[in-house]
């Protein structure tokens, strides 16, 4: 970039002013571009520099810019956000994580905090909207310490010192255990998780799902997953933790019309995108009492046979060709008649079945699909205790179906949905599986049901495995930030006032909730600290602690009470990260932006 | 531009793309509303008995004349997200009940601008989502309470149902043939699929119409709409291979193939290196006695008829003709797939595995008719036929494209009925039956729901309100005096005392004449999912759109 139009891009004059060196080998370009400014940094780079304050403070407002943006849509009245991309399709979402995702965020500070959304959408699966802002928070009130003459490392070793008091006063102070986990509370976490969303309004009907269809997966965890979980920090009891739910078994599959309340969880069921490859298959097979349907899931061609590129045979007699013709079919129709032998009652394959091979499947009774997409045979196989079969052949050269790669259901049928038809697989026999059928007005609406039910799914997941709940709507921001503050005044190093800026940063949560649902947020803010303090010095009442906000209302209240919980472990990760992500940017004090290679 | 204001002392910073634009609060709001009104706006004169048709010009020329809502929407270019939005709408309601497109996007846009108010007085959208909301789940419940069921068979009944719903239509003067062909074509492909008795859902159908595949709209230009009819069997566009065939059989015994019966090499690569002059004429010989094979496998199960989807070599006609067989060649898959449910047979795909179970002899009459200037194969008289061709004709290719979107609207209705018995009258009484409901219902509610709710219940009137702008009445004069008979039925069940029963009200407006009507003795309905569906799906779109504070153009290509 040589010349950039200040008028056209918008950046700052002083990268103008500062108009590189040309890098000695690129001499030959110096004729292009403008004279080389005297106050520049003197190196010899092939692009810009910025330093110290400068750079701090762009930064910091590249990180409240990308808050700004998402900040509307955190909490129960949080709006949505519609996103058209150059070829005008349309997005509407209010999941921070998709936001940041699909804008085009170029300021390379401002990309951490994209980051930093994505790692919450992955590692927790929530509170994508909330972690953003406190980290950009957290640098607005760094950087004008620093400004205030603080060195940013005093400032990073304050915020580390607060994250742990934070850490450890949820951990102490503010979980609740709850050892025996009972539908209410992972419905009201789930529902808590999705009262943003655009299904929050269904949230009693959709919660249910998410806490049936996270049920329905349950696994025995390995030991491993068990470390996993203490390593996680979250409180594991021994005797509770034994299971794990993979999310991956629940299959959310969008078929719009109808509308959202129709939308249902096919308890133990799965559903494929994929219809009967002819007409004359049955709809649906159903188990006997002996035997179960037995499904074959293929990753490989039923097609006529052709030999490899390259493989020639040569015949001496020319009636050897009708043969070779004739063998080419028969291989294909061993084929499918091993399978079928095996005991395949469905036959699911991710390739082609060639329409001279339906004849076999029709007459055998045996609902075979096509093209089925092959991750969803991955999950189908786990989900009825069968194997994809890539290939027939053993290590003797022979072909041969083994009788134990096939998956086990209760019942296979077409169910027409919308304008096309799908495959439900009832009753899966093996590690379980469930899949949810959403529908909706229009795919827009889907997609957004469709993120909304994800982090619901994981909310109610964390849930489950650490059995730990902290009340939501700005109660544990609330209560922290009292708590630090008190904790400053115990610390008699610079890092004191650090710690407490830490303290009313966590206030944005609170604050940013009241203001997206219109209320005052002072006041109620005010009102907030004041009942936390008095719980945390000496008033007895133990449910003072989990007093946050009413946004209908506009009033305080129990939010342990009301139902509004979160999963311990889904805010002590944003405490983390988000700290973690404005020490990041923090420590940064010199950007050097190289020109892209001529 | 979204970037931060700027700083003192320092530039702009740059957070995002410079393409990317913005609209933020209040006015992408109001965007999305006047969007939402553009596109109701486009459709609305295409509503009732007294629609106008719209003729649109696609950039290639071509021309397509209709009234049907989601094929006026499908042609017309839109670029505001929001109305793109509104289109998916009468799209997902095509797809899942075929009927209401227009009605469903009138309704959403009037649920919209009934909301502007709210949002210029800074009612937080969230709320008016919810009494929205509430909304909806009372008029669903007003629906159910007003909802008659009627017997499928009851043929009387269907036909003044589907009359009404294809009373708007083009082909209104042939109304009669019309909805007796749907009926008949509906009833024909109707069948019961077996449900497994482990599973007990109530999400899965017990009757299996399928439309697309099994009745199949034939048009040929030509004739009149008189001569449109549903056959009690197949029929198709193809001609005898050879010439000295039978045109016309009786009873014939029918087989499908899906094989070509001409000589085809292997799918690997074959070379054939010949040194003798021998070796070439066995080659030929091989070839020759293949065809023949296959042909003498067929014979020997002596159908009548042969009817493959590849094709037919002139040696194999030449078999046939001599067998006295009737052959058929390059026939559509869905086509063949057609013929196998009129007449029974299985389609076959090797001739050394044809079975007798394999033969159809479901057909009653086979004969080839030569229409215009082309030849058709007719499978008529069938006896079980649970397939059909619905024939239509006209005078030109636009007319009969026009015919048969209507045709299809109408099998629609009735196969919606045939899920689902239940029916709901038409010409706006539903809709001013839930408006007054709610009217009644919203003013006990309390609080600030209240607003909102009442609003749903004033959006629902745009249905007869449109009826009676279309037909060019006095539209104040009216709906109110719609307004006022439901309205007083309520008053009268309060008069006798017997709270909570519920006024059967069915006074709509005949929307030819602008009359108000009683609908129970005027013998319009319409079926019950339609108008949930258009009601569900209005609102609930609505109410997607409201929530929407910030649209943001420009942004890359979504990769979740």
């Amino acid at each position: 970039m040589s010349a950039p139009n200040p008028a056209s891009t918008g950046l700052s004059r002083t990268l103008i002013a500062r108009q590189p060196y040309p890098h000695r080998h690129h001499n030959i370009y110096r004729a292009t571009m403008s004279a080389p400014n005297p106050a520049s940094t003197g190196l010899f780079i092939n692009g810009t520099r910025e330093t110290g304050q400068d750079v701090r403070t762009g930064n910091v407002t590249a990180a409240l810019a990308v808050a700004n943006i998402v900040k509307t849509s955190l909490g129960p009245v949080g709006l949505d956000k519609m996103l058209v991309d150059d070829i005008g399709d349309v997005l509407i979402t209010n999941d921070g994580a998709t936001i940041l995702k699909s804008l085009e965020v170029e300021h390379p500070a401002a990309r951490v905090l994209v980051d930093l959304a994505n790692l919450q959408d992955s590692e927790v699966g929530d509170g994508t909207t909330s972690v953003v802002i406190i980290a950009s928070e957290l640098l607005r009130r760094g950087n004008d310490l620093v400004k205030n003459g603080i060195h940013p490392t005093t400032i990073i070793s304050g915020y580390r010192s607060a994250l742990k008091a934070a850490v450890s006063y949820i951990k102490k102070e503010m979980v609740v255990h709850v050892d025996n986990l009972g539908d209410e509370h992972l419905m009201n976490a789930a529902r808590t998780s999705m009262s943003s969303k655009i299904i929050g309004k269904e949230s009693d009907f959709f919660s249910k799902m998410a806490v049936d269809a996270v049920k329905s997966v349950k696994m025995t965890a390995t030991a491993a997953d068990v470390a996993g979980y203490e390593a996680m920090g979250s409180s594991t009891s021994a005797t509770s933790n034994k299971h794990k739910y993979p999310l991956s078994a629940i299959h959310i599959l969008k078929a719009h019309g109808k509308s959202s309340m129709e939308s249902h969880l096919i308890d133990g069921g799965f559903a494929i995108n994929a219809m009967r490859a002819a007409q004359g298959m049955p709809t649906m097979v159903e188990s006997t009492p002996e035997a179960p349907v037995k499904i074959a899931m293929l990753d490989m061609n039923l097609q006529r046979h052709r030999m490899g590129m390259g493989v020639q045979v040569i015949v001496k007699d020319p009636a050897e060709i009708e043969n070779i013709k004739k063998r080419e079919m028969d291989i294909t129709k061993e084929r499918i008649n091993k399978i079928i032998d095996a005991g395949a009652k469905v036959v699911l394959t991710t390739k082609g079945v060639d329409d001279l091979c339906m004849k076999y499947f029709v007459e055998a009774g045996i609902i075979c699909a096509r093209r089925c997409v092959r991750e969803d045979l991955k999950r189908l196989a786990k989900a009825t205790g069968g194997r994809v079969v890539t290939t027939m052949a053993d290590m003797e050269g022979n072909e041969a179906f083994d009788a134990d790669c096939l998956g086990a259901c209760d019942s296979v049928r077409e169910v027409r949905i919308g304008d096309g038809e799908m495959l439900y697989v009832y009753g899966c026999k093996g590690h379980g599986a469930s899949t949810i059928v959403l529908r909706g007005a229009n795919e827009y609406m889907l997609d957004e049901m469709d993120r909304a039910l994800h982090d619901s799914l994981c909310v109610v997941k964390r849930m489950l495995e650490s059995n730990t709940l902290v009340p939501g709507g700005g109660a544990a921001e609330a209560a922290l930030s009292v708590h630090l503050d008190d904790y400053a005044h115990t610390i008699d190093s610079r890092e004191q006032v650090v710690i407490q800026e830490y303290a009313d940063a966590l206030l944005v949560i609170p604050k940013t909730l009241a203001v997206n649902a219109a209320k005052d947020a002072s006041e109620l803010v005010a009102k907030l600290r004041s009942v936390h303090a008095k719980g945390q010095h000496g008033d007895d009442d133990p449910s003072l602690k989990y007093m946050g906000l009413d946004l209908i209302e506009g009033s305080i209240r129990d939010n342990l009470k009301a139902g509004v919980v979160e999963p311990a472990i889904s805010k002590i990760k944003s405490l983390r990260f988000a700290t973690e992500a404005a020490i990041t940017i923090l420590r940064i004090d010199d950007r050097i932006t190289l020109n892209a290679a001529q | 531009m979204a970037s931060a204001g700027p700083m003192p002392g320092m530039g702009q910073v740059m957070v995002l793309n410079a393409k990317t634009q913005r609209t933020q609060g209040r006015k992408a709001q109001l965007d999305n509303i006047n969007a939402a009104r553009a596109v109701a706006d486009i459709i609305r004169s295409t509503l009732g008995p007294r629609s106008m048709l719209k003729m649109l010009l696609d950039p290639m020329g071509g021309i397509v004349i209709t009234n049907d809502g989601n094929c006026i929407l499908r042609e017309v270019d839109v670029s505001h997200p929001t109305a793109k939005s509104m289109i998916e709408l009468s799209r997902a309601q095509d797809e899942e009940v075929g009927d209401g497109t227009t009605s469903v996007i009138i309704l959403a846009g009037e649920m919209l601008i009934n909301a502007e108010p709210f949002v210029r007085t800074n009612i937080h959208p969230t709320v008016i989502v919810r009494g929205y909301n509430y909304a909806l789940q009372e008029a669903l419940s007003i629906c159910e309470k007003l909802a008659l069921v009627v017997d499928v068979h009851d043929t009387v009944r269907m036909t003044s149902l589907v009359q009404s719903c294809i009373g708007t239509k083009f082909s209104s003067r042939w109304n009669d043939i019309m909805v007796d062909m749907a009926l008949k074509a509906v009833l024909t492909v109707a069948r019961e699929i077996p449900t497994p008795g482990s599973v007990n859902d109530v999400y899965s159908q017990k009757m299996e119409v399928d439309i697309k595949r099994y009745a199949k709209v034939e048009k040929i230009p030509g004739g009149e709409i008189g001569d449109c009819a549903v056959l009690k069997g197949v029929m198709f566009n193809k001609d005898v291979t050879h010439s000295k065939m039978r045109r016309r059989i009786e009873n014939p015994r029918i087989l499908l193939l899906d094989t070509p019966l001409e000589y085809k090499k292997g799918e690997s690569q074959t070379n054939v290196e010949i040194t003798d002059e021998e070796d070439w004429n066995t080659l030929l010989k091989m070839e020759e006695e293949y065809v023949e094979n296959m042909c003498m496998e067929i014979i020997a199960f002596k159908p009548d008829i042969v009817i493959t989807e590849k094709g037919v070599s002139d040696l194999a006609q030449h078999y046939f003709a001599k067998a006295d067989i009737t052959a058929f060649r390059r026939l559509r898959k869905t086509d063949n797939n057609r013929v196998a449910r009129a007449t029974g047979a299985t389609i076959v795909s090797r001739t050394d595995e044809i079975r007798e179970e394999d033969i159809g002899t479901g057909c009653g009459l086979f004969e080839m008719r030569k229409i215009g200037e082309e030849y058709f194969a007719f499978f008529e008289e069938c006896k079980e036929p649970k397939a059909c061709t619905v024939i239509l004709r006209g005078g030109s290719k636009d007319v009969l494209n026009e015919i048969e979107r209507n045709l299809l609207d109408a099998m629609q209705v009735v196969r919606n009925v045939v899920f689902d018995p239940r029916l709901l009258p038409g010409g706006g009484a539903t809709e001013m039956a839930v408006s007054v409901g709610l009217r009644k219902a919203g003013l006990k509610l309390e609080g600030i729901q209240q607003g909102p709710f009442l609003a749903v219940g004033e959006a629902m009137e745009v249905i007869p309100r449109t009826l009676a702008q279309n037909c060019g009445v006095s539209v104040i004069r009216t709906v109110t005096q719609l307004r006022a008979k439901h309205a007083a039925a309520y008053e009268e069940i309060e008069k006798n005392g017997s709270d909570g029963a519920f006024p059967k009200c069915n006074w709509g407006i005949d929307g030819t004449t602008g009359q108000l009507v009683d609908m129970e003795q005027f013998g319009i309905w319409e079926p019950f999912s339609v108008k949930i569906q258009t009601i569900k799906t209005a609102v609930e779109s609505a109410c997607m759109i409201l929530r929407i504070d910030d649209i943001v153009s420009g942004s890359k290509k979504k990769g979740y």
